[in-house]
C-alpha cells in the first residue's frame, strides 16, 4: 500500500498547514463575509457532491439504499446505525433483484 | 510540558478538559470503528491506520481520501479532496489564535495539531460558565488522538476477521457513511441552494464530462462553496 502512505503523507503536510496557517494568518482571514461563508459552506458541499459521483456510478441497489440510510440518518443522527442500516438495505436488495 | 514551567492552573486545565471531553470522545471511538474497518477492508494495515490517524487527526477527510484510494483515483487526488474539506479549520485555528500566541513553538505546533470540531466547540461550549484556554483545548485533544488512533487502528487490523467484504456490500458503506455526513453537516435551509448547485455541477461533469470523477467531486464542493459566498447570509 505505497499509493496509501503517500497519501497519508501528503494529506498529513496539507492538513498541518492548513492548521498552522489558520493562526499565522489569524486577523486577516475574514471571520464573517462571502469567504468565511464560503469556506464554512464547503465541507457540506464537497460531500453532496461526492454523494452525487458515487450515485452515479451505483445502479437501482444503491439508490434504494441510499433511500432508506438517508431516512435513518434524518431520524437518529447517528453514523453507525445509518451504515448499518444502508449495508443491511443493499444486501437485501441485491439478493431481490 | 516541563519547558514552560506548566502553572498547577494549566494543569488543572489539562485534567479539565481531558475529563469534559469524555463523552465526545466516546462518539470518535464509534466513528473510528467504522473508519478503521472500512480502511482495513481497502488493505490498510493496523499500524498504517493508526498512523494515519496520528498524523492527520480529521475523520471526514480521512474518510473521503481513502474512499478515493478505494476509487483509484490516486495519492494526488485523494490528498486534494481530503484537504478541500480540511480548508475550514483555516477558520478555527484562527478564532483561537491568542491562545498560541506568544508559546514556544512545540505548544502552537501541539494546540494547532490537536484543534478538531469536538475539543474546539467544547473549549468554546465551557467558556461561557468559565475562562478556559490553550491547556482545556490541549486535555480534549489529547482524549480524542488517543482513542482515535487506538480505535481506527484496531479496527483496521482486526477487520480481516469479517467475512468476504464483497458479499456483505461493504462497497457501500463510504456512500452510507457520506450520507451520516451530510446529515450532520446540515446547518438549516440555508444550505439548500448550495448543496443543489453542488450536486447539479458534480452530477453533469460526472455523467459528461470524460474526467476523472474526482474533479467533479472538486469542482462540484467549490461551486457549492461559491454560492454560498455569494448568496448567504452569515
Amino acid at each position: 500500500m505505497t499509493s496509501a502512505w503517500i497519501t497519508i503523507a501528503g494529506l498529513a503536510a496539507g492538513t498541518f498547514t492548513i492548521r498552522l496557517s489558520g493562526y499565522l494568518l489569524g486577523a486577516r482571514l475574514p471571520a464573517s463575509g462571502p469567504w468565511a461563508r464560503a469556506l464554512k459552506a464547503l465541507p457540506g458541499s464537497l460531500i453532496v457532491a461526492l454523494l452525487t459521483v458515487l450515485l452515479i456510478q451505483g445502479g437501482p441497489a444503491e439508490w434504494v439504499a441510499s433511500a432508506i440510510a438517508l431516512a435513518v440518518a434524518l431520524a437518529t443522527r447517528n453514523l453507525p446505525l445509518t451504515m448499518l442500516a444502508g449495508l443491511v438495505a443493499v444486501a437485501v436488495v441485491r439478493n431481490a433483484l | 510540558m516541563t519547558l514552560r514551567q506548566p502553572t498547577a492552573d494549566a494543569r488543572a486545565e489539562f485534567l479539565a478538559g481531558l475529563r469534559d471531553i469524555t463523552p465526545l470522545t466516546f462518539g470518535v471511538a464509534v466513528y473510528g470503528l467504522a473508519f478503521g474497518l472500512m480502511a482495513g477492508q481497502i488493505g490498510m494495515g493496523g499500524a498504517q491506520t493508526g498512523a494515519m490517524g496520528l498524523l492527520v487527526f480529521a475523520g471526514a477527510a480521512q474518510i473521503v481520501a481513502v474512499e478515493r484510494l478505494a476509487s483509484h483515483a490516486g495519492p494526488a487526488l485523494a490528498i486534494a479532496a481530503g484537504c478541500a474539506l480540511n480548508l475550514r479549520i483555516l477558520l478555527m485555528t484562527a478564532s483561537v489564535r491568542a491562545e498560541f500566541a506568544g508559546r514556544p513553538w512545540w505548544q502552537v505546533a501541539l494546540g494547532v495539531h490537536l484543534t478538531s470540531d469536538e475539543n474546539w466547540a467544547l473549549m468554546h461550549a465551557t467558556r461561557r460558565s468559565r475562562p478556559v484556554g490553550y491547556w482545556y483545548l490541549v486535555g480534549g485533544g489529547i482524549s480524542l488522538i488517543v482513542m482515535w488512533v487506538l480505535v481506527t487502528g484496531l479496527a483496521a487490523e482486526f477487520s480481516g476477521l469479517l467475512p468476504d467484504p464483497s458479499a456483505l456490500g461493504l462497497g457501500f458503506a463510504f456512500t452510507a457513511a457520506f450520507i451520516a455526513i451530510a446529515r450532520n453537516l446540515w446547518r438549516g435551509r440555508g444550505d439548500l441552494l448550495p448543496w443543489m448547485a453542488s450536486a447539479c455541477l458534480a452530477a453533469a461533469l460526472g455523467l459528461f464530462a470524460p474526467i476523472d470523477p474526482s474533479w467533479a467531486l472538486i469542482a462540484g464542493g467549490l461551486a457549492g462553496a461559491a454560492v454560498a459566498g455569494v448568496r448567504g447570509c452569515d
